[in-house]
């Protein structure tokens, strides 16, 4: 079932996982930091909500629990944008696309469609994911 | 500041690394899910596992310390059940998302502002929640050596094995 992509190499994802790994207890190892993500959206959504209902956000305890702050995990997901933007463009392998391949095949080319579904799946996907503290 | 170029230096690695995995878009993830196509698991298996050894290493060298989160089963059932749902609605995981938008896929954008609206209602409900799920199942800071009450190096193992029969049985299915 696995596709090519005819002469732009994908790395195995036993060495790109290893390595990762290995990034992974380098961090630790250094910095003592363990990755994450999903705590930067609740900051990054303090910050915005704190410039419209700023009096809201003071008194919500989550946003007490988790300040609108740029820390590390803040940096390591912008981070993530500007690796994968290096790794893609040196191998020429970055796409604009608004509608992905497989939903497209399913779901037809409407941007619209796919823009709700997103979006929509973001909030679901990120409520869970702060219910589940992960 | 130090501890900034840290993290943004750890995501650029962290970004490159999956985007030569090719993990992040959407047609993997949703490879996945469809049970069609296993590399983002091979992915995140071998990264686990690689972590988990160099983790517990560095632990008992005394070089690092664990960063363990509480295990609530109504908030890790519940909320990974609603995660799921998203995730296979949006075809992106949070963090990965942004590598997605790095290699052009701006679908993403949509997903990112709804991940805002998410965390905007979460932290709405927290109050609710603290009080009702995140009570239900609450066994605190533990880990798997320490409830079987074992050294974590007869359980580390059992895992590596695991994963490498996992591996195999995926390289054999040709998924």
């Amino acid at each position: 079932m696995r596709e090519k992509e005819n002469g732009k190499k994908a790395w195995s994802p036993y060495l790109a996982g290893a390595l990762t790994g290995l990034l992974l207890v380098a961090s630790v190892w250094f910095t003592g930091k363990y990755v994450g993500a999903s705590t930067t959206f609740v900051r990054s959504t303090g910050f915005i909500e704190r410039l419209f209902i700023p009096e809201r956000v003071a008194s919500l305890e989550y946003f007490k629990k988790e300040l609108p702050k740029i820390d590390w995990q803040f940096l390591f997901v912008i981070g993530i944008f500007f690796g994968s933007l290096i790794a893609s463009t040196t191998s020429k392998t970055f796409k604009l696309q608004g509608v992905p391949d497989m939903w497209q095949n399913r779901f037809g080319p409407s941007k619209v469609k796919r823009g709700v579904a997103a979006f929509v799946g973001g909030a679901i996907a990120m409520f869970g994911a702060r219910l589940a503290d992960g | 500041m130090t501890e900034l170029i840290y993290g943004f230096l750890t995501g650029v690695i962290f970004g490159f690394l999956l985007q030569k995995g090719r993990v992040i878009r959407y047609d993997k993830q949703m490879a996945a899910l469809r049970l069609m196509d296993m590399t983002i698991v091979k992915f995140m298996f071998t990264s686990i596992l690689v972590a988990m050894v160099g983790v517990y290493i560095l632990k008992d060298l005394g070089l690092a310390k664990l960063s363990l989160k509480s295990t609530v089963l109504g908030g890790n059932i519940i909320g990974g059940l609603i995660f799921g749902i998203g995730w296979g609605i949006l075809g992106y995981c949070p963090g990965t998302q942004l590598g997605a938008l790095g290699e052009g896929r701006w679908d993403t954008v949509w997903g990112i502002i709804g991940m805002h609206v998410g965390a905007a209602i979460f932290a709405e409900l927290y109050p609710v929640m603290k009080k009702t799920v995140l009570t239900w199942g609450d066994f605190g800071k533990i880990t798997i050596p320490q409830a079987l009450g074992i050294n974590h190096w007869f359980i580390i193992p059992i895992f590596v094995i695991g994963g490498i029969l996992l591996f195999w049985w995926f390289e054999k299915k040709n998924l």
